[in-house]
């Protein structure tokens, strides 16, 4: 990874949920059980829930799941909230666990992954995002997107798919899919008001 | 950077890994020299969080146990951030034997757990407990000169030892012990010219699983070995084995 130190002792860790988990996994990194047993009850269900969305085998999601937990206990001295929230830095590791599994596997099935791409996105995301006020936030920030953005989005987050493999899901050039992803998350942090 | 532009195209891509090792490694070349850049992929994977966030579904239940016992098992890195590949060449050198018995000894624990039945209550103990000596283990397992044997138990029974000379520790565990007969219970010994030291009493025998548990202070001539001893103290108050030999391993 890059070595890049965001100027600002606390910088991106928000106030609340996400500060406590920072504190937590300050804790974790000098070996306190209890505190990765609150950090498990924290996130799990998160990074199960992102890895199960992109990897979809039950049985593969939750080796991801484990693997991913397991880094974090190992690298939680490696955390630095100067560079972003907890909350990121766990969800960085777990979806970047689950696109290596995906990308593992994909060259035998590509085309298999192919023919399903076309029943993933949108409608399946919104059915399980279900009405907590977070996820409520979250659909109707998803919503004010484009369709071309929320599609690229979808695809490439939730489906595993490279900007590449989007752009030809969709018929459109890759160099448009590129910028639409950008100005897509870029919409996305602010309607969530996240950083 | 004549391409810098177009490289920064790939930060959307990036920050939700959609994107091809090549341009990856590339973009990741030219994230080093912009901290601009890097601050807004860090602001976007805020944005990519919470899209995580949202998918959040129950995991399954069973699976905490098995990620508190491999957490349990397995040594934490230091915080200092190496350089990757001096990192990647001095684990490589330590060789794959190490690799493995850490392996093995994350089964072990696991195994331990699951098998011992731990429930609710008692489960945070002894993970707390396993977590005590985990870190004794881990520092054996990933010694330099760690060397694995393994031996047979006479009336069945297979011990796997992890041990490391420079450290003068060794990390014991064994599969498919029998239960023995009579209340009789596993003890652990260092035997040689040093004299007969007792190491642990092994937790009874359920489904012929224990370990790993720890010997310290390794002696020049040192045999390890594993002893039926009777119920009561006879051993203790002599301080030698007074149980039948079961397994002798020349360290």
């Amino acid at each position: 990874m890059t070595a890049i130190n965001r100027p600002g002792p606390e910088g991106g860790a928000p106030p609340g949920v996400g500060g406590d988990l920072a504190a937590r996994l300050r804790l974790v990194a000098r070996g306190d059980g209890d505190a990765f047993d609150a950090v498990y009850d924290e996130v799990a269900p998160s990074v199960f829930g992102i890895v199960r969305r992109v990897v979809r085998d039950p049985a593969q999601s939750e080796e991801v799941t484990q693997e991913v937990l397991l880094e974090v206990w190992q690298n939680a001295a490696r955390f630095d909230p100067g560079r972003g929230s907890a909350t990121a830095w766990v969800m960085t590791l777990a979806h970047r666990r689950a696109i290596d599994r995906v990308r593992s596997v994909q060259k035998e099935s590509a085309r298999e992954r192919r023919t399903a791409a076309a029943d993933v996105p949108f409608d399946e995301v919104a059915e399980a995002v279900e009405a907590s006020l977070d996820r409520e936030r979250v659909r109707r920030c998803l919503r004010s997107l484009t369709e071309l953005q929320r599609e690229s989005v979808t695809l490439a987050y939730y489906g595993g798919y490279t900007y590449g493999q989007v752009a030809s899901l969709l018929g459109v050039p890759a160099g448009t899919i590129k910028t639409r992803m950008r100005d897509a998350l870029v919409r996305l942090r602010d309607c969530l008001g996240v950083a | 950077m004549r391409h810098g532009r177009d490289v920064h195209t790939l930060a959307g891509p990036y920050a939700m890994d959609a994107i091809s090792a090549p341009d990856q490694a590339r973009f990741e070349r030219h994230l080093a020299g912009c901290a601009e850049c890097a601050r807004e992929i860090a602001t976007l994977r805020e944005a990519t969080a919470r899209l995580a966030t949202a998918a959040a579904v129950p995991p399954p239940p069973a699976l905490k146990a098995r990620v508190m016992a491999a957490a349990a098992a397995t040594r934490q890195r230091p915080p200092a951030a190496e350089p990757e590949e001096e990192a990647a060449r001095r684990w490589q050198s330590r060789g794959r034997l190490a690799i493995a018995a850490g392996a093995l000894a994350a089964a072990a624990v696991v195994a331990a757990a699951v098998v011992f039945g731990v429930s609710n209550g008692s489960m945070h103990d002894q993970l707390n407990r396993a977590q005590a000596s985990s870190q004794q283990i881990a520092a054996v397992l990933t010694a330099r000169d760690a060397t694995m044997m393994t031996g047979q138990v006479k009336g069945g029974g297979t011990v796997t030892i992890v041990m490391s000379h420079a450290r003068r520790e060794l990390v014991f565990t064994a599969a498919d012990l029998h239960a023995l007969p009579d209340g009789r219970g596993y003890e652990l010994w260092l035997i040689g010219p040093a004299g007969d030291r007792a190491v642990v009493m092994l937790s009874p025998v359920r489904h012929g699983m224990t370990g790993p548990v720890i010997a310290a202070g390794l002696r020049p001539g040192d045999h390890l070995a594993l002893t039926a001893e009777p119920p009561g103290d006879a051993a203790r108050s002599t301080g030698r084995p007074a149980g039948p030999m079961m397994l002798d391993v020349v360290l």
